[in-house]
């Protein structure tokens, strides 16, 4: 052959440089690592819109913001923690874990899964460019009722930015789903049977199978809205023979799920954190796994429980709070099977486990005010009340985000290879929790004593003024303890110690490479042959020293 | 009961029953709905109480054995390596931790069907098969209340109803969504444009109540308060007698509640323009377009008005505000 120096091809050029191997990644941990960092981001973009809120609540009459910027912040914190930070940030740790737990080389579709994050950094950039669009970002609240959200009472272009991005990031979040569900169902490894299937996998397996089939909802319910608005169209218009109420019935058969998505997920890693930090198997594996499907195939029958005050005819409302009860029984169940794992252990607190507790407890309380919420007839007086923002925030930030600080906590050194410091972890554990108790507990008795939801300004000085003021001061010492975690990650990222492959001598196939893994995962894998194939190991290894 | 067990326990359900008593002795600090002025509402904080006592139970439950098993079974120097009891599961116990909840709820369920058939909200029933005696529709609009009585009287943002009598209130909007709110006389029900709801109640306390839009409609949705007026029956009478005639009246409430939450009080201006220099205050036919029409990002706020109620609104922003009126009506 003549010595003609052949060129690399342009693909594999590209791939090798530092910035753009990893826009070019279809590396299952790169592109998990690549959703973590960007919710993470969106996560502090969504607490300072909240931070302003809470500012402009704190005393009566106060003028921090106009009315209608504060419309533009509660709309924009609540799309943002949703669709930008909770589901992406689920699928971006599982995209990291679920292939390294169940002993697979990467996703099922990896293409797919790198169109999946660029879509999703795709619809949160056209979300957060509304801030610039004609009449400002949209301000229509996260669920855009119609009419309010129809052209004439909300003009501008904020709301049509909105349903673009909603849209761009449910395409997002369906490829996802799917190559998550391809995934579990195809590529585990031999031995690993549905049973043997780490309770994090199982819960991502719901997490997809209820986003694919909700998932269409949302989209169709959008597209309609974006017509009436732009095309001419009168599906929500009554005016003209439409029926607002329709959307209300189609966006809460996504909405609720929608829930679900956000929180099985946490609870997927709290009981992968609880057994390890106990020393213990997980008490009712069995129970947990059904009880994570059971919770999904109900959420998807309860959605008019976010519609109690419409003026359903009586035995709807009968049905919906029969449906919505029945979910906090497999809820419980999963409470009280992991208080039972912790049960004679040998418990050790570290970071991620101090969040996992802390998680039973402050979920516990979303989880029983979930019960006063669905009894229909004290819903009348809670709906639209801040007595709903206290439930939905202790499920939704004691719940799914004390998930997410424990699964950063506990998974960290796996994904980076470095140990997060203990002592700063357990500082922004403990303001962290006294913080959001502070901010959120008052609103119960807010609701209770009258004050409605999404209002920018109140007039009333007294116990009024004193809830809201312990509120705005507990934002400010969670901001506080979200800001020394992030303190802990820089000071990671510069001098932390390196760590093993397997510091919490933990369960799962994860910690059996190394930290951080190869690009190729695993050299080999052992024969699954229980759901703690880890500790299998050590104990063969024991055994075959001694 | 191990020492240590029984403390926790006691430390849990001391601070429990402090916070609520605390609560309870500071004058209802919103520990429960507000003390209730009809039999609707009245259900409602029955039924909020033997659901606070029934999950309050479980919350003392889970609370302290979570803080029993941290605290004596925390590792304490051990290393990682010492394994607790490898205990997978218990049937009988989950099982008994599965009916449980089954037969508390399925409690909370029961008394719930009980209360509720107490309650006249959302019904449905057709005024004429409904006991009641005094109907009543409110008409939600951005961002205020209009209230018709039966004789055909406006008043706006200020419902005045008859004491002990049974009121059936029609529940209508044309704009957005709106929500009918007031914690001591009940539940609320939505005002959704296309939809007619009704509810039902009986006002067994002489007084103001206060209540406000619990259904986000926009810009000035926190301005949206309602004042309710319980009269003892012959007083609320001779009230709705008088107010069919009393054009200034409903002339002064509707500025009030329509103009002056986004026009200033003296109509000087703050989220809208001043209008109490605006020259269209001399066209009363452009005036009334602009009340009924809206215009840029005003709100059609007239849109279904009477005549009356168009008329007298005019009358007194001429009265008011109008060349050479400056001295009629100085108050607001």
């Amino acid at each position: 052959m003549a010595a003609r120096a052949e060129r690399p091809p342009l693909s594999a050029v590209v791939s090798r440089g530092r910035t753009s191997s990893w826009l070019t990644t279809v590396d299952h941990k790169r592109i998990g690592i690549l959703y973590v960092v960007t919710t993470l981001v969106f996560f502090v973009a969504g607490g300072i819109l909240a931070l302003l809120m809470r500012a402009q609540l704190a005393t009566p009459n106060e003028h921090f913001v106009t009315g209608d910027s504060y419309n533009e912040l509660f709309t924009m914190h609540g799309t943002t923690m949703i669709f930008l930070v909770i589901v992406p940030f689920w699928a971006g740790l599982a995209n990291y874990l679920v292939p390294l737990m169940i002993g697979a080389r990467d996703m099922a579709f990896p293409r797919l899964n790198a169109l999946s994050y660029w879509l999703f950094l795709l619809g949160g950039i056209i979300l957060y460019s509304s801030w610039f669009a004609a009449g400002g970002a949209a301000r229509a609240g996260w669920t855009g009722y119609p009419p309010l959200s129809n052209l004439p009472y909300t003009p501008g272009n904020g709301i049509d930015l909105w349903i673009l991005s909603l849209h761009v990031l449910t395409l997002s979040s369906l490829a996802g789903a799917i190559n998550f569900l391809v995934t579990i169902h195809r590529m585990r490894a031999p031995g690993m049977s549905w049973m043997r299937m780490p309770l994090f996998v199982w819960s991502m397996e719901v997490y997809a199978a209820l986003l694919v089939v909700v998932l269409p909802a949302l989209g169709a319910g959008l597209t309609l809205l974006l017509l009436d608005r732009q095309a001419g169209t009168h599906f929500f218009i009554p005016q003209q023979g439409g029926n607002a109420l329709l959307y209300q019935h189609v966006f809460w058969f996504f909405g609720h799920p929608e829930v679900y998505v956000m929180i099985l997920p946490a609870m997927g890693v709290i009981s992968e954190v609880i057994p390890v930090f106990s020393r213990k198997p997980i008490f009712g594996y069995t129970a947990i796994a059904l009880s994570t499907v059971a919770i999904g195939f109900y959420s998807m029958l309860v959605w008019a429980h976010h519609m109690f005050t419409v003026g359903l005819p009586g035995y709807l409302q009968g049905f919906f709070m029969i449906s919505s009860m029945i979910i906090a029984v497999p809820t419980g169940i999963k409470i009280f099977n992991w208080l039972a794992t912790t049960w004679r252990g040998n418990i050790h607190f570290d970071t991620a486990m101090l969040f996992a507790l802390g998680f039973i407890a402050v979920f516990t309380i979303g989880g029983l005010s979930g019960i006063f919420v669905a009894a229909y007839p004290f819903d009348w007086q809670a709906q639209d009340t801040y007595y709903v923002v206290a439930h939905l925030h202790y499920v939704l930030f004691g719940g799914s985000v004390f998930g997410i600080f424990a699964a950063l906590a506990y998974w960290w050194p796996k994904m980076f290879g470095k140990m997060l410091d203990e002592r700063l972890g357990k500082i922004s554990f403990w303001l962290t929790f006294v913080g959001m108790n502070l901010t959120f507990f008052p609103m119960h008795m807010l609701g209770l004593l009258g004050m409605p939801r999404r209002i920018y300004t109140y007039r009333y000085g007294g116990i009024w003024e004193w809830y809201n003021l312990t509120s705005t001061i507990g934002s400010g010492v969670m901001a506080l303890g979200i800001l020394v975690f992030g303190i802990n990650i820089l000071r990671t990222a510069r001098n932390g110690t390196r760590a093993v492959n397997d510091p919490w001598l933990a369960y799962t196939l994860e910690w059996y490479t190394t930290s951080p893994p190869p690009p190729h995962n695993f050299d080999r894998l052992p024969y699954i042959s229980s759901a703690r194939p880890l500790r299998d190991l050590r104990r063969r290894i024991a055994e075959a020293g001694a | 009961m191990p020492p240590l067990v029984r403390r926790s326990i006691f430390v849990v359900c001391v601070t429990f029953a402090l916070v609520l008593t605390g609560g309870a002795l500071a004058g209802n600090g919103g520990v429960a709905p507000p003390s209730p002025a009809s039999p609707n509402a009245q259900n409602i904080r029955d039924i909020y109480w033997l659901i606070l006592a029934v999950t309050g139970g479980i919350f003392v439950i889970v609370m302290a054995a979570l803080v029993v098993f941290v605290i004596r079974y925390r590792s304490n120097g051990r290393p990682r390596e010492v394994e607790g009891p490898q205990v997978r599961g218990h049937t009988n116990l989950e099982l008994a931790w599965t009916a449980g909840p089954v037969i508390l709820l399925a409690i909370i369920v029961g008394f719930v069907f009980w209360k509720v058939s107490g309650i006249g909200a959302t019904s449905g029933l057709p005024a004429d098969q409904s006991a009641a005696q005094e109907n009543v529709t409110i008409d939600a609009h951005q961002y205020y209340w209009n209230f018709v009585y039966p004789n055909g009287a406006i008043s706006v943002d200020h419902l005045r109803l008859p004491y002990n009598r049974t009121v059936r209130l029609t529940i209508v909007a044309h704009d957005v969504a709106h929500s009918w709110w007031v914690p001591e006389l009940g539940g609320k029900l939505d005002a959704i444009p296309g939809k007619r709801n009704h509810t039902s109640f009986r006002a067994t306390k002489l007084g103001t109540f206060r209540g406000q839009c619990a259904e986000f409609c926009g810009l000035q949705h926190a301005a949206m308060l309602a004042r309710v007026e319980v009269l003892p029956p012959d007083e609320y009478e001779s009230w709705v007698q008088g107010r069919a005639n009393a054009k200034l009246e409903l002339g002064k409430e509707s500025f009030i509640g329509a103009c002056a939450k986004c026009h200033g009080l003296a109509a000087q201006g703050d989220i809208g323009p001043n209008i109490a220099s605006n020259p269209l205050l001399n066209d009363p036919k452009a005036l009334a377009n602009v009340i009924r029409n809206g215009t840029g990002t005003m709100p059609a706020v007239g849109q279904d008005w009477t005549r009356t109620q168009m008329a007298a609104t005019i009358s007194y922003l001429q009265r008011r505000f109008g060349q050479g009126g400056a001295s009629g009506g100085g108050q607001g």
